[in-house]
Order: structure tokens, then sequence, then C-alpha cells
């Protein structure tokens, strides 16, 4: 089923960061930055995947932007690795400032890093850390785009990803507990308390912007039961740009905070929110980035959460959501953690009537935002939305009103690609059906 | 970058529909820019929120936390995604003539 939309002419899109960043490159700091590069990833992960990888194609059907682009050879995963990790490899390191600019876009922009052509290749192989690898060396030869680094810099000052200050943090929780007991008698939300079970991380979107989503989740823990807690210092944020920007030093900064702040407070145990990158990052780059075999802290995902409250009974659904509705599967809960049959189970519990996509799954499509590329900001926003008619399609094909993302990237995204296509549904997280669909006990309800 | 009519005069907008530069930003570009997120007409509410961000974004160079939003303009968190139905921080923030928030939004 084709979607309409406007064409518009092909210009060339211009980011500062890969401009100035490749301004200042030289030959021999290219040559000698690669392979210094090369040498610290330690090589035999990136070494088996190189050559064992058969160029047999079979990726390219399985990657979004090649679908989109009608089989556009360039936009094929084999094809992207080829113009990137194969062109250093193969001039040993030596390209010119303009091929870095160039592998860069491809590598920032072209990418989610979703890993669905991993799931089509016949070896396995991790195209996504193929291409991870690839942004690592430009971001080690400062070349990456202006957006996305500006969330770098953002980590690195404050560690979080929206400059927040640690004042705005702790008077935002305060204000969401003060609206809320409007609703729930004596509502609270917990700072810095000892031995919880539960410490619970958002990302930084959420005080700066979306703070109901921080309401929900109090209104959630309030009504279950929850021991519950946030920290009031620096790792409230699980998120985790560097990770994407290539900056490793900074990623494991930022996830150590994390866990030292569940470590400092005693916690059995971390809820994140609704996010896919932050999740990706405790369950697969940061922890390697330690060496970590587990996580210091267990650590699950707000859809296990949800999925546990409501079969074990400590929240009760009385009203179920009405209009259709269908679920998008993030790439780094879904195929990255396989928890698409819980976000079903909790879909079905809170929606009357629920319409899953084809494919769906582990082999849903991506919604292009993710794996940073959202983030680098409004010069690729086109580029992203050209790359992502598929996903259109598939929306489009499931007759919903609303598409659920349980994740900030995909949710975003997927709002984009609506209004680009048109396609008149709008996305909600499920912690926006969920607080509408449990019963408050009369004892908890607060006097209008 | 594109360029596009905005409120009769041709104006520079990135890929994303955002104003390049500030200072051409005015009622009638607003007003414009506000057709293109959900905001068929501004409201007296709408303004105000609007010219607070403005006015924020000028003295420190980045877009207000939310709870400084609501507090300032008394429109309350609810109210301020009706108003904007794209959110503060893209539909507001661009009617604002501010540039994109960064971030994983």
């Amino acid at each position: 089923m084709a979607v309409a939309a406007e064409k518009k002419e092909v210009k060339k899109i211009i980011d500062l960061g890969l401009e100035e960043g490749a301004k200042k490159l030289t030959p021999e700091k290219i040559e000698i930055t690669i392979n210094n590069a090369l040498a610290a990833m330690g090589g035999a992960r990136l070494d088996a995947y190189v050559s064992t990888c058969i160029h047999c194609g079979l990726c390219s059907e399985a990657c979004h932007f090649y679908l989109s682009h009608d089989g556009d050879p360039h936009f094929s995963p084999v094809g992207k690795v080829k113009q990137t990790m194969w062109e250093i490899l193969k001039n040993k390191g030596r390209v010119s400032p303009d091929s870095v600019k160039k592998i860069a876009e491809i590598a920032y922009t072209e990418c989610n890093l979703c890993r669905r052509c991993s799931m089509y290749c016949p070896f396995g192989i991790d195209i996504a850390y193929i291409i991870s690898s690839v942004r690592r060396i430009c971001h080690l030869l400062g070349v990456t785009p202006q957006y996305l680094q500006d969330t770098a810099h953002s980590h690195a000052a404050t560690m979080n990803q929206m400059w927040l200050k640690q004042d705005e943090w702790i008077d935002t929780l305060f204000w969401q507990e003060d609206d809320y007991r409007r609703e729930i008698k004596n509502l609270t939300i917990p700072l810095d308390k000892e031995g919880a079970d539960i410490m619970y991380s958002v990302i930084g979107p959420e005080p700066k912007f979306l703070a109901m989503l921080i309401g929900n989740a109090a209104k959630i823990m309030n009504v279950a039961g929850i021991d519950w807690t946030f920290p009031s210092f620096d790792g409230w944020d699980n998120s985790d740009m560097a990770m994407f920007s290539g900056d490793q030093e900074i990623m494991g900064r930022v996830k150590r905070a994390h866990f030292e702040a569940a470590m400092r407070l005693k916690v059995k145990r971390i809820v994140m929110g609704e996010c896919g990158h932050a999740f990706r990052s405790v369950y697969d780059v940061g922890n390697r980035w330690f060496g970590w075999k587990m996580p210091p802290v267990p650590v699950i995902h707000a859809i296990q959460f949800y999925y546990e409250l409501i079969k074990e009974g400590r929240i009760k659904i009385v009203k179920k959501f009405k209009e259709p509705v269908t679920l998008h599967d993030p790439c780094n809960v879904m195929r990255g953690r396989g928890l698409g049959d819980m976000a079903r189970y909790v879909v079905n519990a809170i929606c009357e009537d629920f319409r899953d996509m084809s494919p769906n799954k582990e082999h849903n499509y991506c919604c292009a935002a993710g794996g940073g590329v959202i983030n680098c900001g409004p010069p690729w926003k086109l580029k992203r939305m050209e790359g992502n008619r598929v996903k259109a399609e598939q929306m489009k094909a499931t007759g919903a009103r609303v598409v659920i993302t349980p994740c900030h990237n995909c949710h975003s995204g997927i709002e984009d690609i609506i209004g680009y296509y048109k396609l008149g549904m709008h996305t909600k997280f499920i912690s926006d059906i969920l607080v509408d669909a449990i019963e408050v006990p009369e004892s908890m309800k607060a006097k209008k | 970058m594109a360029k596009v009519n905005l409120g009769g005069v041709e104006i520079e907008v990135d890929e994303d529909g955002f104003i390049v530069d500030p200072n051409v930003w005015n009622e009638k570009v607003a007003q414009a820019l506000a057709s293109t997120e959900d905001v068929p007409n501004m409201s007296e509410e709408h303004w105000k929120v609007v010219k607070y961000l403005r006015d924020y974004y000028q003295k420190y160079n980045i877009a207000p936390m939310i709870r400084k939003m609501c507090k300032d303009t008394q429109v309350d968190l609810k109210h301020m995604y009706e108003l904007f139905p794209t959110g503060p921080a893209k539909g507001a923030c661009k009617i604002a003539g501010l540039p994109k928030p960064t971030g994983c939004v």
C-alpha cells in the first residue's frame, strides 16, 4: 500500500559538525588516528565480521532505508559497510578529509544500528557493531554531527542529556508530586530513599519537557504500593547518546554514574522508563565497555515492570482504551531483549482493539530515529523521512489510530513519519494509556 | 536549508521547519509557523507562552524547563500540551523562533 508524500528536490545537507570537523583534518592525522583506533578496538570481533562477510547482499532487504529507496544499493547494509569500514581498511587508514565526511554521514545518518539486517545475514554478522566502530573512528577524528555532539557534551558536563542542573531536576519532581496530589491523595515521589526496592530512572527529556511521564510513573508506583525512589543526584538520567556519537569514555562515565546511584541507594533493582537506547546501553554496550558479565544491580525495562504489576495483580485494569491501537516494537527492547510477548500482554490488557503490525516483534521495521539518528537534528530530518516510507506503509495497513511506542526515539521519530506521510495517527507511551486504565482505590482519591 | 514564505516574507528554515535566523521573527512569522504545528489560531494564551519562550531564550540561550514554562505562564502541564499538540519542545519552540532543542526530542 503506497502512501503519498510531497517530493522535494535533493539538496546538499550542511552539518557544521561534519564540515568544521573535517576542515581540521590532515592526511597524517587521519592515518594515525584510524590505525590507533583499530588497534585499540582489539580487532578480533571486527576482523571476524569483516572477513566472514561474503557480500551476498541478503541483508539488503532487511533495511528500511534500502526498501524505502526502492532498492538503491547505496543504502543496503552491506553497501554501507563497503563505503565506510571497508574503505578505511582497504586504504589502511589513508582516506581524505572529504571521504571522512562522507563516511560519517553514512554511519551517523543512514544507519539506525537497529540490527534487523543481522537477522537476515546467514552468518549473523553484527553490522551495527561495524557501523558503531566507524562512528568510534569518526568521533576520534572529531567529525560528528553537531546536534548529536551537543547532546554528548551535555552528558559530559552534566551527566544528563538536556543540560539540567540538579536543582532543576529536584524542583521538577516536587512539582509533579504536588500536581498529582490533585488526583491521588498523599502521592509521594520519594527522593534518595535508602534500601528501597526500586530505583526508577528516566531520560533527560522527561524532566525537561515530558514531565507528565514522571507523573504517570508516580501514579502507577503509588497505586501499586511500590517501595521506590529517585536519586536526587547524578545518575538519574539513564540515557546515553555518547554511546552513539562514538565517545565511549563519556558513555562509560554516564553508565557508571547510573549504577553508582543505585548502589549508593542500596536498591534491589533498577526500573528504567520507556526508552530503548538507554536499555541497550546497560545490557549491550556499557556493560561490555566495563567488562561486566552482569550489571552490578539488576535492571529491567518499564515493559517488564508493567507486565509484572498486571500479572501479579498489583494494579487492576478497569477501563480499557477504546480507540484502535497498534504497537511499534523498538529494536533495543524487542529485537535486543525479547520483550515482544510481554509488551503484547500489557497492550492487550489495557486496550480493547489491538491490531498488530506486520512484520512485528524482532522482525519489525525500525523507526529510523533510533541509533542517535533523530539526535543528529533538523539538517537530517528529510533524509530520515524519505528513508522510512516502508514504516509509513506498515503502520497505515493496521488501520489503527494510535501507535504505542515504548521508546523515546521511536515515539518522536514515528510522530514525524505520521506527520510527513499524513497518516492521521498519533503516538503514545504505554504509561499514557495505563494511568487512565488502572483502578484507583477510593481511599486514595483526592477530594475534588 | 530552504526558503519558505512565512507571513509574507521569504525566510530561511531548516529541514525541520525551524527558522534559521531568530532575528527575522515577528508575530506574522509566528502565526505562519503556528499553522505548521497544528495550532490554527494563536490565542492570548498561545502568545503568552510563545513570548515567554522568546524572552527566556534571548536571555539564557536555551529553552526553559517545562516546569518554569508552566509556573511562569500559569498554564498547567496538561493544558500546555493542548495548546501545543506537537509539544513544547517542537511546536512551541518552533513558533517562538527558537532552534530545535537537542537531545531525544
